[in-house]
């Protein structure tokens, strides 16, 4: 293997490959973060600190790495640079190098973001950032605007190439209405991105010149609003939910579709519906994450229904979900295990999210573990249940081996226990009055047992995610050949060798008049 | 079916690959550039890490100058390596790529709304008037460029080359113009004791008036990266439609600018 050629590879498919190893990497590095605050709090008292800044620091990182260096990329870097040219019949993305730039600015970012743990001051201000605190703690708030802008730099060059792509690299006969599920999530995903992540990058920018050149957007003191930010942050960070929602419930229909042998329910609806639905609403919604920072009532009433009319987008693609399961020939394979995880743990963070919206019932659990439970289950474990679908889905295509279906679904069922007992005591014991963010709760001693419990689920999923990762090393190492389509599946990457070649096919593919990628023959 | 057809081409492909094992291999383009342009990204990052919270400005120096040198190399490595290889798929990425940098004014104009209508006193202490002229100048100045820029891409297409290079370098003067307009105003300003750290709305001012100058200023780039070619005569009129529609959004902004900043 040449080494050279994967470093500076212009290849969609060996990018997204680089985009897979760097954010599976920044997962392991968030996850012993999250796992380092389980055992902190598993007693009162300092357990393994006596520093509370130490705790913000993991904090800190856990979440920023785990969204802008994880999901994000995992989503729209990984399954996108692999699938999308794939899937449209196109031989690579419209603009090889910019993709390039993209993957190497992630790597980047990623970089930067791990400096915290090497830098003197590092940064404080958990993966929000607000102010004034951002603006007068002596945490290094730079390197978060930093992270936060070459990230958002990086996905917006891979928007602008991806939604190129497939408007002018489509093969003949793949028209608007034959695109897989996850190519138009992903459309709608990059659409978001290049509206919303620009705010976000204008937001954090805001910060640090604050802090360090002296201007005052925030600062009260001379005309500046606090509030300002949080409007700002929250315009993207809400529509950033949707950005990792899209592409992971697009792999999970291409997941299902093809393990259930079934043509999507309902495509049209779960297309113009679903997808566009969500694109035009996620701009309108971002305000219920300010419910307790104040505002004018009118503002909060409006907010409450302009959040609870996104559930119907988010319904119908739920409906499409079922819909192509029922009367499907399932087979329990393990990307179908994942899949259906996903449609377990987002139904139940779907619904323990509509006392959320409602500001009335919203402010009594406000700030407390029933919020961080929820966001956890629909978005945190859902979503990475969905990529961990989507990587077995895929194993056979990028490795042109097969993984272990016994590891494989070990693996998910030790994550899938694991995820069920932290996440469930966590909404169970925030309603119940435990604040989140808390370093520490000697007033609250009546759940300790529930803290020591969620420290053990969060050692077990733990174990299910390694041994989910292994599988996928030992496979692509020592698997046995998966033949060039394992799955029967009609859906255009299936349809070139595994591996693909570069230019992924010898001559350009085209398709027949009655071709459709869930076309599944019935035998 | 159609891809099973593909399908057995593609193993045929395959099986012929694995004859000359060696052939297959070079066929995987590279390019070191994006590579390197990334990593002098990173060093700019780190040199205002150096600067401005650490104090160590002789770190910050050498960042700066490991920076700057690999992404001036990058760019130029890039721009010789992609060059006359378009596949003409600019003009549509500028679109979406404009869609991103509107978003970016959209969150400056919306954040000063939000301020200013949140606030109990406006203007903050510290005000002065602003200029009431020089604006409109500006803004005369400004259109006309667009509008020149418009007639050049006009006459490009009708295959006047002369009459084209005469309105394209017209335009670049009128950018120029445009740009030394606003240094002028800014260092008036600021004469008078008006800059950006003196309250909410001079932070405001300078943010959004320098961002947009910004903007100008990477515009002008452009028409100076494509006046070479401009002045032997082979210009490609993709290049023009994108560079022009760019020229023409910042344009745009700019009657916000006015509009918002110096006349409400």
């Amino acid at each position: 293997m040449n080494l050279k050629e994967w470093i500076f590879t212009t290849d969609h498919k060996r990018v997204g490959v680089l985009y897979l190893i760097g954010s599976m990497a920044a997962f392991a590095v968030a996850g012993i973060m999250a796992m380092l605050m389980r055992i902190e709090l598993s007693t009162i008292g300092p357990t393994i600190t006596a520093n509370p800044t130490q705790y913000n620091v993991w904090l800190y990182t856990h979440g920023a790495v785990m969204i802008l260096g994880f999901q994000i990329p995992a989503l729209t870097g990984f399954f996108a640079n692999y699938c999308i040219p794939l899937m449209i019949g196109a031989k690579d993305v419209a603009f090889p190098r910019v993709n390039a730039l993209s993957v190497w600015l992630f790597y980047v970012g990623v970089i930067l973001a791990l400096l915290t743990f090497f830098v003197p001051d590092p940064p404080d201000i958990m993966w929000t950032g607000y102010p004034p605190y951002s603006t007068i703690t002596t945490g290094n708030t730079a390197l978060y605007t930093f992270t936060v802008l070459i990230l958002g730099f990086a996905s917006i060059i891979g928007g602008v190439n991806f939604l190129t792509t497939v408007a002018y690299m489509r093969a003949p006969g793949v028209t608007l209405n034959k695109l897989n599920i996850f190519v138009w999530c992903t459309l709608g995903a990059f659409v978001l991105q290049l509206v919303f992540v620009p705010v976000l990058g204008t937001a954090v920018t805001l910060i640090s010149m604050d802090k360090y050149l002296g201007t005052h957007f925030f600062d009260p003191a001379n005309g500046g609003d606090v509030l300002t930010y949080q409007n700002l942050f929250w315009f993207y960070s809400h529509p950033a939910v949707y950005v990792i929602f899209l592409p992971f419930i697009g792999v999970v229909y291409e997941v299902i579709a093809a393990h259930g042998k079934n043509m999507v329910f309902n495509y049209k609806m779960v297309v113009y519906g679903g997808v566009g639905g969500i694109v035009a609403l996620s701009g309108v919604v971002w305000v219920h994450h300010l419910y307790v920072s104040g505002m004018a009532d009118w503002l909060r009433i409006g907010q409450m229904i302009t959040t609870l009319m996104i559930s119907i987008p988010v319904g119908l693609m739920m409906i499409g979900l079922i819909g192509t399961l029922y009367r499907s020939s399932i087979a329990f394979t393990t990307p179908m295990l994942y899949a259906l995880g996903v449609v377990f743990l987002f139904l139940i963070g779907g619904l323990t999210g509509i006392p959320l919206a409602l500001p009335a019932l919203t402010i009594g659990v406000s700030d407390t573990y029933y919020v961080v439970g929820h966001f956890h289950y629909v978005m945190a474990v859902a979503g990475t249940f969905a990529i961990f679908a989507g990587v077995y889905h895929w194993f056979p295509k990028v490795t042109g081996k097969m993984y272990s279906e016994f590891w494989g679904k070990l693996g998910f069922w030790i994550t899938f226990v694991g995820v069920n007992i932290v996440f469930w005591i966590m909404m169970d014991i925030g309603v119940k009055g435990m604040p989140r963010r808390y370093y520490d709760y000697p007033h609250f001693p009546q759940f300790e047992a529930a803290h020591q419990w969620m420290t053990v689920g969060a050692a077990i999923l733990g174990v299910g995610f390694f041994i989910a990762v292994l599988n996928w090393i030992m496979g692509a190492k020592n698997g046995k050949p998966a033949g060039d389509n394992p799955w029967g599946s009609p859906s255009l990457e299936w349809s070139t060798v595994s591996p693909p070649p570069h230019g992924n096919w010898p001559t350009p593919p085209s398709v027949a008049e009655d071709w459709h990628p869930y076309g599944f023959r019935k035998d | 079916m159609a891809h099973d057809a593909h399908h057995a081409q593609a193993q045929q492909d395959h099986a012929g690959h694995a004859d000359h094992a060696g052939h297959a291999h070079a066929h995987w383009d590279t390019s070191v550039w994006p590579f390197v342009i990334s990593f002098g990204i990173l060093f700019l990052a780190l040199a205002f890490s150096f600067k401005f919270v650490y104090h160590n400005g002789f770190a910050a120096i050498l960042s700066l100058g490991l920076g700057i040198p690999m992404i001036l190399a990058g760019v130029a490595g890039w721009t010789s390596e992609a060059m006359g290889k378009g596949d003409g798929f600019s003009y549509s990425a500028m679109g979406w790529f404009i869609l991103a940098e509107a978003m970016i004014f959209v969150s400056f104009f919306v954040g000063y709304w939000y301020t200013r209508l949140h606030a109990d006193v406006w203007p903050p202490a510290g005000t002065i008037t602003l200029p009431r002229v020089m604006p409109i100048v500006m803004t005369f100045v400004l259109v006309a460029s667009s509008l020149t820029i418009h007639y050049a891409e006009h006459l490009l297409h009708l295959g006047n080359k002369a009459g084209f290079r005469f309105w394209y370098m017209l335009t670049i003067v009128l950018g120029a113009t445009f740009l030394g307009m606003s240094v002028y105003e800014w260092s008036h300003l600021m004469h008078e004791g008006f800059t950006i750290s003196t309250n909410a709305f001079s932070t405001i001012f300078f943010s959004v008036t320098g961002l947009h100058g910004s903007h100008v200023v990477v515009g002008l780039v452009i028409f100076l990266a494509g006046l070479p070619s401009v002045l032997r005569s082979d210009v490609d009129e993709g290049f023009m439609r994108t560079a022009g529609l760019y020229w023409h959004f910042v344009d745009i902004i700019w009657f916000f600018v006015v509009s918002q900043i110096y006349y409400w």
